[in-house]
């Protein structure tokens, strides 16, 4: 009997083994097909990974709206989030989403390697197309000329602070830092009075570069030259940013111990109520809602503080909606139709963006969080206006910065070698952030060396 | 991919006096008195000052195995009921403000753990089938079968062993998105994961030598009764080959469940993902006590899994892989 | 004539017999073609081409290995996981070898011995690094921290300084990995004629003389495969450095294979394959050295 079951087991596991194989013909067979039914069907940027169901609900709700409109076309929102690291594997796999949002740094990389379409002639169509700020098409343009996307939203950075960490530390949280020297004795204040971070800086994956290249910006430096032939990341403003980091890290131990951060993690620290200030663009509200469900009371939103260098400016950018290069004409076509609907035209028509407003409020997801013009001033003005009524993030938390950012002169990121150029800079903050006796100039200078032989 | 030394276990059919081989190796010297000797002998463990010296010894031993081996699980299973903050600001302490059974529902419901639960446990079975079908039906045709060419065949099996896996890291994904003569797109399909998982040579290794060992002389009986190739697979070798079955089965399911490089690569959907893959992801934009309950019910089941065939796993021997 | 008649009948058998060699061997020909073969001899052929995934590939000749020659990082690269492996060789090597002598001579309750070391091998590495994460936590609240704050030490900056941070990774690599190698030295040590042991005894050797003479010379040859096998293994360390740190803090933990996979996939002006393919080839033949030298020792040890 024993005998019997051993051998029964034995065929069993043999037996599944061969199921299973010869199944595989059937699941690669049925391939899916994109134009059943004379439908074009696009896979859209959804929502990122960890956001909450309110989030993924809105998302759908404007694309079933999206489909009654056009039902010609069939629209699928899928998790996706921006990554450099997966994308070009994604691309060769096919498994990117028709149309995902890219950083503005990204974009003319992208075009030039053919990895994302030329939609030239459906921008073209929309009633917008010639009311674009010029600055902020140009992000979305190759080199060529031609426009492979549209640039739905714009951000300048912020300075985001914990409220409730200021009034802990015996601070105002209605009047935020000023000047950076104020930055450095808040964080101090918040470091010795509750023991957290008081300020804390992103410094892995390439936030390192990019924020280390807002901070020169505000103290007045830049990182290339306007063409991007000449690297100056030796320049004093960033010596003196980095020599206030490491103060601020080693002198005041007002950072914390902690200093492995990028994007999304320092998020979640500064929602957790781990860290008092941070820099991040001013739009991540949104995100610290919707993935990290921040305390709206604990929010708030300053201007980041400028030196007094006529050159001194705040790091704008931004995200261009692209289409993947795969895609057919006739999904090109609909992508763009679909940004249109879901991501743009709220921001030029005033209805829309009450339309909008309706589904994000009926979904209780975040409206109002301060953005930047992508088309004019007055624009802007009426957009913002007309949602008023629906505003739902706290503006009055905010006013630091919706009153000061019209000021600041908005700087682009460094036009040639974006990313690789923040890959290097990404260093240096990790060695002045974890190595007391670093040497910010010679580092500096070794830093500088790099970016130019990749300027060429 | 182990960083240090992988653990190769060894599987030898149950010797038969008679038939056997030199296999001393694997066999304890028993003594007369049925006991196995050991480093000190009897008459040391008698004398006092040894008695106390073991007892220190092996005491401190078990106590540091407890605390550095069990020590972090047990602690991470406190943690995952445990309030954020308390995990934080106490981390030692036990439960001081009570404790958060709601941390598991949240990781299991609310991050969606369940999905990457059973995404794992697909790609654990799949993967199990195709290395047990790869190894046995190559390990019978290696070892009984022996066409012509089939040591070189052998040879090129066991090449592989020595090509590391990340190396291949590359052009495996590029054939994998465009699999040669049928054109198919593996990336994103569980299969893309199953397959590749089957190129074991370590497997097909130990089955063969398995195989090898088997009594010879009820193969050739077999065959002089008129026995073929499939009965004879089918209804002598199979049935007897069930130890190197399970130790084959442990070593993949668990394989695959501790797999991170391959489907992290092959398998960029999320909802797709294994365990391994998806964690690293959620753990940043998670608080951290429901990251700490998804750990925990992550390593769960292959620690059952462990605990259960606990046999096969510590079974030692490093024969397979050595003399493969 | 007659034998021949005899057979007639057994024709179909036969047929099977010359089939079914090929039909047992399909499945492995086919997974080790397509998954392992293949692979291989694309990776030498995609090392001296360029490709970015759209438009088809280019031979480039040798200027992948070039390139790769050329990054700065290489050397980092390299260094970092010779250190690697040095600091695994002084902390993770000796730890399974002791437990296992240890180990052999206990008597009672051996099983929950081996159990217990055994146990964290089964956790996933990516589990037990996100755990391990949580406990290097460089605030004097961590975990180790606060363990070392009882013993009057630390706080210790773990992952977030450039010399304590591949110590740590091979820390945890060696709380993950000691427990295979214990069972694999526990199952040598079983065969330890027990004749020398009386022998030694006979000479009047202490325990520790026993150990020495007898226990550790009959391991040596075994000794020497664990550790030929653990330069080879960490030679392609990977996982820890990318999920613990990313290669920082200032590419203090930047390995071999972590480069590679930068190469191809963490690249942002997109998959640079062919330098990927370069390199994993450097590599795979400084292994392949090494695997030589696995192989004597493993027929020495085997004869």
């Amino acid at each position: 009997m024993r005998n019997h079951r051993r051998r029964g087991l034995t065929a069993l596991a043999t037996i599944a083994s061969l199921a299973s194989v010869s199944l595989l013909a059937a699941a690669c067979g049925s391939d899916e097909d994109t134009k059943s039914d004379g439908k074009t069907t696009i896979t859209v940027e959804g929502w990122r990974p960890g956001d909450e169901q309110g989030t993924i609900d809105a998302v759908k709700k404007q694309a079933d709206a999206f489909m009654k409109d056009h039902p010609d076309i069939v629209v699928k929102p899928i998790e996706w989030e921006w990554n450099a690291e997966t994308f070009s594997t994604q691309l060769a796999g096919n498994q990117l989403p028709t149309t995902f949002r890219v950083p503005f740094t990204d974009t003319k990389g992208l075009a030039e390697r053919q990895q994302i379409a030329d939609v030239t002639q459906y921008v073209n169509e929309l009633p917008y197309a010639e009311d674009f700020n010029p600055s902020v098409l140009a992000a979305a343009q190759g080199t060529d000329g031609k426009i492979y996307g549209l640039p739905t939203d714009v951000y300048g950075v912020g300075l985001h602070y914990n409220r409730d960490l200021f009034e802990q530390a015996g601070l105002d949280p209605d009047s935020p830092p000023t000047t950076w020297d104020e930055v450095r004795s808040d964080a101090q204040a918040i470091a010795d009075k509750t023991g957290k971070a008081g300020y804390a800086q992103m410094s892995t994956n390439n936030t390192g570069g990019w924020m280390l290249t807002t901070l020169t910006y505000a103290l007045g430096g830049r990182m290339e030259s306007d063409d991007g032939a000449t690297a100056t990341i030796d320049n004093d403003a960033t010596a003196q940013g980095l020599q206030m980091l490491h103060d601020m890290r080693w002198t005041d131990e007002s950072m914390g111990k902690n200093t492995n951060y990028e994007w999304a993690p320092i998020n979640e620290a500064f929602a957790a109520g781990k860290v008092g200030m941070y820099m991040s663009g001013s739009d991540v509200y949104n995100a610290l809602v919707t993935t990290n469900q921040v305390d709206p009371d604990s929010y708030g939103l300053a201007v980041l503080p400028l030196s007094d260098s006529p050159d001194a400016g705040i790091l704008g950018g931004g995200s261009v909606a692209a289409v993947s290069a795969k895609a057919t004409p006739a999904e090109q076509e609909a992508a763009v139709q679909w940004n249109d609907f879901y991501r743009e035209a709220k921001n030029y028509d005033p209805d829309r963006a009450v339309a909008d407003a309706e589904v994000l409020k009926a979904s209780d997801q975040p409206i109002g969080t301060p953005t930047l013009p992508i088309f004019d001033e007055t624009t802007w003005q009426s957009v913002q206006d007309a949602i008023k009524p629906y505003v739902n993030v706290p503006l009055d938390q905010m006013t630091s910065f919706t009153d000061g950012v019209f000021d600041q002169t908005l700087v682009p990121e460094p036009p040639a070698h974006t990313q690789e150029v923040y890959g290097i800079l990404d260093s240096v903050v990790q060695k002045v952030l974890t190595d007391e006796n670093a040497d910010i100039d010679s580092l500096l200078s070794d830093a500088n060396d790099q970016a130019q032989a990749l300027l060429g | 991919m182990s960083t240090l030394v992988q653990h190769t276990p060894d599987v030898q059919p149950e010797p038969e006096p008679e038939l056997s081989g030199p296999l001393p190796r694997r066999r304890r010297r028993r003594r007369a008195a049925g006991e196995t000797r050991t480093i000190t002998s009897a008459f040391e463990r008698r004398r006092p000052g040894v008695r106390i010296g073991r007892t220190i010894v092996n005491g401190g031993l078990l106590v540091f195995l407890l605390i550095a081996c069990l020590g972090p699980i047990l602690w991470l299973a406190k943690s995952a009921i445990t309030p954020t903050q308390d995990t934080l600001r106490y981390p030692l302490a036990l439960w001081p403000h009570g404790t958060d059974w709601e941390n598991l529902r949240t990781a299991w419901v609310e991050i969606d753990l369940k999905l990457y639960f059973w995404n794992t446990v697909v790609i654990a079975i799949g993967s199990w089938a195709v290395q047990m079908l790869v190894a046995v039906t190559g390990g019978y045709a290696l070892a009984i079968l022996r066409p012509r060419g089939s040591r070189i065949l052998y040879g090129l099996v066991l090449a592989t062993m020595f090509v590391p896996a990340v190396v291949l890291l590359v052009p495996l994904y590029l054939t994998v998105l465009d699999l040669p003569f049928t054109h198919w797109n593996l990336v994103n399909t569980y299969w893309g994961a199953f397959l590749p998982a089957g190129a074991s040579a370590f497997n097909v290794a130990l089955v063969k030598r398995f195989f090898d060992n088997l009594p010879r002389e009820v193969i050739d009986a077999a065959r002089v009764d008129g026995c073929g190739d499939f009965r004879l697979f089918w209804h002598i070798v199979l049935p007897m080959s069930r130890p190197v079955l399970g130790v084959v089965s442990v070593f993949a399911v668990l394989a695959a469940w501790k797999d991170f490089v391959w489907p992290l690569v092959v398998l960029p959907d999320p909802a797709k993902q294994p365990l391994s893959v998806r964690l690293p992801r959620l753990a940043a934009v998670t608080e951290l006590d429901v990251v700490l309950a998804a750990l925990l019910i992550s390593c769960a089941l292959p620690i059952a899994f462990f605990l259960v065939f606990q046999r096969l796993f510590l079974r030692g021997g490093l024969e397979g892989a050595v003399k493969g | 004539m007659t034998a021949l008649l005899a057979r007639l009948p057994r024709l179909p058998e036969r047929l099977g017999r010359s089939l079914g060699p090929l039909v047992f061997l399909l499945p492995m020909l086919l997974v080790f073609g397509l998954f392992s073969w293949w692979p291989i001899v694309r990776s030498f052929v995609m090392s001296v081409q360029q490709t970015n995934m759209v438009t088809p590939a280019t031979y480039v000749g040798l200027d992948n290995f070039r390139a790769v020659l050329d990054d700065p990082l290489l050397t980092t690269a390299v260094q970092n996981t010779a250190w690697f492996a040095v600091l695994a060789l002084v902390i993770g090597y000796p730890v399974p070898l002791i437990l296992a002598v240890v180990m052999s001579d206990v008597r009672r309750a051996r099983g929950l011995y081996s159990l217990l070391a055994y146990l964290p091998v089964v956790v996933p590495p990516a589990v037990a690094v996100l755990l391990w994460r949580f406990f290097y936590d460089a605030e004097p609240t961590g975990v180790f921290n606060t363990i070392l704050g009882w013993f009057g030490l630390g706080p210790v900056p773990w992952l977030e300084d450039a010399s304590w941070a591949m110590p740590s990774l091979v820390l945890e690599a060696t709380w993950a990995a000691a427990g295979g190698t214990v069972i694999i030295y526990l199952a040598a040590l079983v065969s330890v004629p027990p004749e020398l042991y009386d022998a030694a005894e006979a000479d009047g050797a202490g325990i520790l003389a026993k150990v020495w003479h007898v226990t550790l010379p009959h391991l040596r040859s075994i000794m020497l495969i664990t550790l030929i096998l653990q330069i080879i293994g960490t030679s392609q360390v990977f996982l820890e450095p990318y999920l613990f740190t990313d290669g920082g803090p200032d590419n203090a933990t930047l390995t071999v294979l972590l480069l590679v996979y930068n190469y191809a996939f963490a690249n942002t002006t997109g998959g640079d394959y062919g330098k990927a393919t370069a390199l994993s080839l450097m590599l795979a033949a400084a292994l392949a050295l090494m695997s030589v030298v696995y192989f004597r020792v493993t027929r020495s040890w085997s004869e």
